[in-house]
């Protein structure tokens, strides 16, 4: 077992448990020598008086600095003497120069500071012992600090007292009366999060933060991602928690189970109960930041809806019926073995979770290759980033983005496809936000005008609004102007390309029909908006990528991805900072449910299952014989299920029956399956077709392993126990054993070490090396013992970058005459996926319905008004969702999201889907709309199923004993 | 799309239609077979060398061509 460690404690670097007062200074600058009370050190140039002090351990009091933040230098508390100058600077705002003395402590300082906090003490009420700060609080440090014993003003002149709280925010209190007006929570809304929802109103006196234009918090920009809360020295804002709880007395570091940034964050808690999520200063991904879902959306964790006990029955009419664990597991054992005996070997098939741990998903994968003889693994990344896998593996030669998180600090030109990190990555936009404030160009090709582009003080932006569908078409058109306009970095080409395929596709690329004039009648992007990005992306220095799912999720997905690796190719921005093809995962752990080997074709670290070498080395260290050909990918299962030759599904922590498309098509094939056995923390829309439900274990429960988007491999602490009793690759284990597959590991970490023997680019990777340098990006081996930040500095894993011809081939989802609108879909920033988690949070006062979004001219036409009840037919299906009039889209393109299952959002998306990797075109599909006055035929259908299942879980939870 | 052959056909068209670019049919007939035989079932392409030889319509050309080309190298691979 391994000891619980605290990378706090690390004696290499800064502690990150402590407040130095002002940001470090840039690396890499020169050392200057400083004297600070008798004691001589070497800081860096630039590193603030304030910040070399507690370097050194001194601690000068402070209230407006905070080392997260620029320093201000208002309050006044952290003033100095300084040799040979005059007056008392404040040390956070005067830099360090060589030989320079400073003297921190004396009576003339003493009593500077006790005459400012006597100020700020007359105006702030005198409750201590009943403040949720009580105990966590600089205020009530600083006074103690500089001693301050009485207040010679009186408390009865003006003061601040009387204001109202404002508690519109659900997560957190705004109390005015505890302001001392440091501006660290306006600071920290600008420099942190780049919202600019905060502000100082009024002057002097009447100087009061204000949300918006005096509004509420909830009425205003505020996007709620807490960094004002946690930048709060007093109790002004403060989390509801907190003051319902009181002040936690312990912490785990920790990752959070969200979207694909993955943020480590500090679990507070108290005794068993987790009280607060802190992000974690010494997080590599986030270095501090959260948002809204990882900060504050926790409570479905500890939500009376979670499954904590194992159900069982024979058919999916029948109430279900409370089982031990060791009772279902044999129960779903005897089933899939009976089923194979019947149907064969491959007539069952399993799905891992991007959701659970490395770990947990390397051991599903394992399950079904070696207990159930086949390779009928696959996983959510099939539905969102598996073009992402196959065309950067084709072009790049490794399924996986190229850089940090933070290299964006160095990007130039900044283009994004298809994405929307404000909304789905949204500790990840605001870096890039902030890098754009410093005044990065920023290209955004969206068919919507997404909120990056309204961007606070953003510098230059260009926007291409593509018809969607035709991306393809409009990366062939930007790579066309590179060539054609000779932008290429033809240094680059001779030396890392391969030199035929770059020939043929220089060729290919340079026909007329790709050229920005020929492809507007196809994308609706004017031809000279197309050059002028080009030249943007190419002449920039460094040029970076960064895209989501509206470049995977169409029927060119991968040609797409191919596309985006041959423009960064032939401008050579590859292989160092700020430069690179970044694809942005949805999920915590997509990258890591893909680098485990839970594609039907790829054993873990990418190696094909035909492959002898590869599989012999799994053979031997399995002890079985392994199938030497690939299985079925999941809409492949649907098929075969639907057909009658696929019988039984083993599905860990993923909802099938909400995320996929063409709803009515996946409930068919589930309905049909002989033994569904669902694992997940609550009655997700899958379980409601389920033989076998296994109660799974949220994040907090469970110890392991995420890898997130930057290939970041990063810890999962066991901070609860499991509220069934058991972590998910515990269960998993269970069930392989009771198929008559011995599976014997005692913790995680001998998982890994499996993984690690296994999987070449893990080779280097251990949790006692987690556990030193906090995280390790991969290929972490022999010859990247510290793993791999940037990849492909040197060269490409296949040697030399490959160009790909990129024929644009125009789906065949298009608009007519019966559906004549384009129907895409996407993200908000409050829910998380289909909303089993934010959903049963807080988060819903931010989105508690899915709406149809269309343009003013498309409701004008058809007599919508916002709120109307609108009907949307597809070839597939039709839905009733309320109409939300908006600007942000395009004439004839709607838009709307997946998070909540009645929407039924993917009852109208179609199985149309990517070539290479059967992605599904969730972005395109084509509808009508019109206004209805009642829910739809499956809406009503899935209301009286959903009632239904519900009561057979509540029945067997009555029963029992 | 409920067959399970018309769906296998359009799935290999698709493929086809995208592995044509810049290259000959011969020569994008072997890269959509060596695209199945790393991709697919091995049900889904027994079915398909079934179906291609049964009744090759609905194939484009160099599908008709990449799905013939993987029936041949399966029975190959079953004499051997």
């Amino acid at each position: 077992m391994i000891e619980h460690f605290d990378p706090r404690r690390q004696a290499n670097s800064v502690d990150f448990s402590k407040d130095y007062g002002t940001p470090a200074a840039r690396p890499g600058a020169a050392s200057v020598s400083v004297n600070i009370d008798g004691v001589t050190l070497s800081v860096p140039e630039g590193t603030s008086v304030l910040r070399a002090a507690a370097l050194a351990d001194i601690s000068i009091p402070k209230l407006c600095a905070t080392d997260s933040l620029e320093a201000f230098g208002s309050c006044r508390l952290c003033a100095v003497e300084i040799e040979g100058r005059r007056g008392l600077p404040a040390s956070c705002t005067t830099p360090v120069v060589e030989g320079m003395k400073v003297t921190t402590q004396n009576e003339r300082l003493a009593k500077l500071r006790r005459g400012v906090m006597e100020l700020y003490i007359s105006d702030h009420p005198l409750d201590c012992l009943t403040c949720s700060a009580n105990g966590d609080c600089e205020l009530q440090d600083m006074a103690g600090s500089v001693g301050l014993r009485e207040v010679r003003y009186g408390f009865d002149g003006e003061n601040h007292l009387e204001k109202p709280k404002d508690t519109s925010n659900p997560y957190f209190t705004f109390d005015p009366s505890k302001c001392i007006v440091c501006s660290r929570c306006v600071r920290a809304c600008d420099e942190v999060q780049g919202t600019f929802a905060l502000t100082i109103d009024g002057r002097g006196f009447d100087s009061k933060v204000s949300a918006g234009q005096d509004e509420a918090f909830m009425d205003s920009d505020c996007v709620s991602c807490g960094a004002c809360v946690q930048a709060c020295p007093t109790a002004t804002l403060m989390d509801n928690s907190v003051i319902d709880h009181g002040v936690p007395d312990r912490s785990v570091v920790t990752t959070c189970a969200y979207c694909g940034v993955g943020c480590s964050f500090e679990a507070q808690m108290k005794g068993d109960k987790l009280v607060r999520m802190v992000p974690y200063k010494g997080g590599d991904a986030n270095h501090g930041h959260s948002c809204v879902k990882g900060r504050f959306a926790f409570g479905y964790a500890s939500h009376p809806d979670r499954l904590t006990t194992p159900m069982i029955r024979d058919s999916i009419d029948q109430p279900w019926r409370e089982a031990s664990w060791e009772e279902a597991i044999s129960f779903a054992a005897k089933r899939l073995k009976a089923i194979q005996a019947e149907h064969g070997r491959e007539s069952i098939g399993g799905i891992t979770s991007s959701r659970c741990t490395n770990e947990e998903t390397y051991l599903v994968q394992k399950l079904i290759r070696a207990a159930f003889g086949n390779n009928n693994t696959d996983t959510c990344a099939r539905v969102c980033h598996s073009p992402t896998g196959y065309g950067l593996k084709t072009t790049l030669g490794e399924s996986a983005g190229t850089q940090t998180f933070d290299s964006v600090m160095k990007a130039d030109a900044i283009i994004v496809i298809g994405a929307n990190p404000t909304d789905a990555h949204p500790v990840f936009g605001s870096m890039m936000r902030k890098r754009l404030r410093q005044g990065a160009k920023l290209i955004v090709a969206d068919p919507r005008r997404i909120d990056l582009l309204k961007t606070p003080h953003l510098k230059e932006a260009q926007h291409l609004p593509l018809r969607p569908g035709t991306n393809v078409a409009l990366v062939n058109a930007l790579a066309h102007v590179v060539i054609t306009e000779g932008l290429e970095d033809k240094d680059f080409v001779a030396k890392r390309c391969d030199t035929d395929a770059y020939q043929s596709w220089r060729a290919f690329i340079s026909e007329e029909r790709h050229s920005p004039e020929a492809s507007e009648a196809t994308t609706g992007v004017p031809a000279e908006a197309v050059r002028q990005a080009a030249r943007t992306y190419a002449n920039a220095g460094n040029g970076a990528i960064y895209y989501g799912l509206g470049v995977t999720e169409h029927s060119q997905g991968s040609t797409m991805v191919m596309g985006i690796a041959n423009l960064a190719l032939a401008t050579g921005n590859i292989g160092r900072e700020g430069v690179g093809v970044n694809p942005l995962r949805g999920q915590n752990n997509v990258q890591g449910s893909c680098d485990m080997g839970s594609f039907p074709h790829e054993l873990p670290g990418y190696q094909h299952v035909a492959d002898p070498n590869a599989r012999g080395r799994f053979e031997a260290k399995w002890g079985v014989a392994l199938d030497d050909e690939p299985g079925l990918r999941i809409p492949n299962m649907f098929d075969a299920a639907i057909e009658g030759t696929f019988k039984a599904m083993y599905v860990q922590g993923e909802d099938i029956a909400q995320s996929d498309p063409n709803t009515q098509h996946v409930e068919a094939a589930l309905r049909s399956l002989d033994c569904l056995i669902v694992q997940d923390i609550f009655l997700n829309e899958t379980a409601k077709f389920a033989h076998v439900l296994l109660p799974g274990s949220s994040f907090l429960e469970k110890d392991g392993t995420f890898t997130n988007a930057e290939r970041r491999i990063n810890r999962v602490r066991k901070v609860t126990p499991p509220v069934a009793g058991k972590q998910d690759w515990e269960v998993t284990q269970d069930l392989a054993n009771a198929l008559g597959y011995p599976m014997n590991y005692a913790h995680p970490s001998e998982i890994m070490d499996e993984i690690a023997a296994l999987a070449p680019s893990f080779a280097g990777v251990s949790y006692e090396k987690l556990e030193r340098h906090g995280s390790l990006q991969w290929p972490c081996n022999d010859d990247n013992p510290q793993g791999m930040p940037t990849m492909h500095a040197v060269n490409f894993p296949i040697g030399l970058g490959r160009f790909a011809i990129t024929e644009y081939v125009a789906t065949e989802e298009r608009a007519n005459r019966r559906f004549p609108l384009l129907l895409t879909t996407g993200r908000i920033l409050s829910q998380y996926n289909v909303g089993a988690q934010t959903r049963r949070t807080h988060n819903q006062h931010w989105h508690d319905e899915d709406v149809l979004e269309l343009h003013p001219s498309d409701a004008e036409v058809r007599g919508v008004s916002d709120g109307d009840w609108l009907g949307i037919t597809s070839r597939s299906g039709q839905t009733v969702l309320r109409a939300r009039i908006s600007e942000r889209m395009q004439p004839g393109v709607v838009y709307t999201t997946f998070h909540h299952p009645g929407s039924g959002a993917n009852v109208i998306t179609t199985d149309n889907s990517d070539w290479a990797t059967n992605c599904p075109e969730y972005k395109v599909t084509a509808v009508q709309v019109e206004k209805v006055s009642q829910p739809s035929a499956w809406q009503q259908r899935f209301s009286a199923f959903d009632q239904t299942q519900k009561s057979h879980l509540a029945k067997a939870q009555q029963e029992a004993p | 799309m409920s067959n399970t052959d018309d769906n296998l056909i359009h799935m290999v068209n698709q493929i086809a239609a995208n592995l044509s670019g810049g290259r000959d049919d011969d020569t994008a007939a072997s890269a959509t077979c060596r695209h199945l035989e790393t991709f697919w079932a091995r049900a889904m392409k027994k079915r398909l060398a079934e179906r291609v030889q049964n009744d090759p319509t609905g194939f484009s050309p160099v599908a008709r061509q990449a799905a013939t080309l993987l029936a041949e190298r399966l029975s190959e691979r079953q004499a051997s």
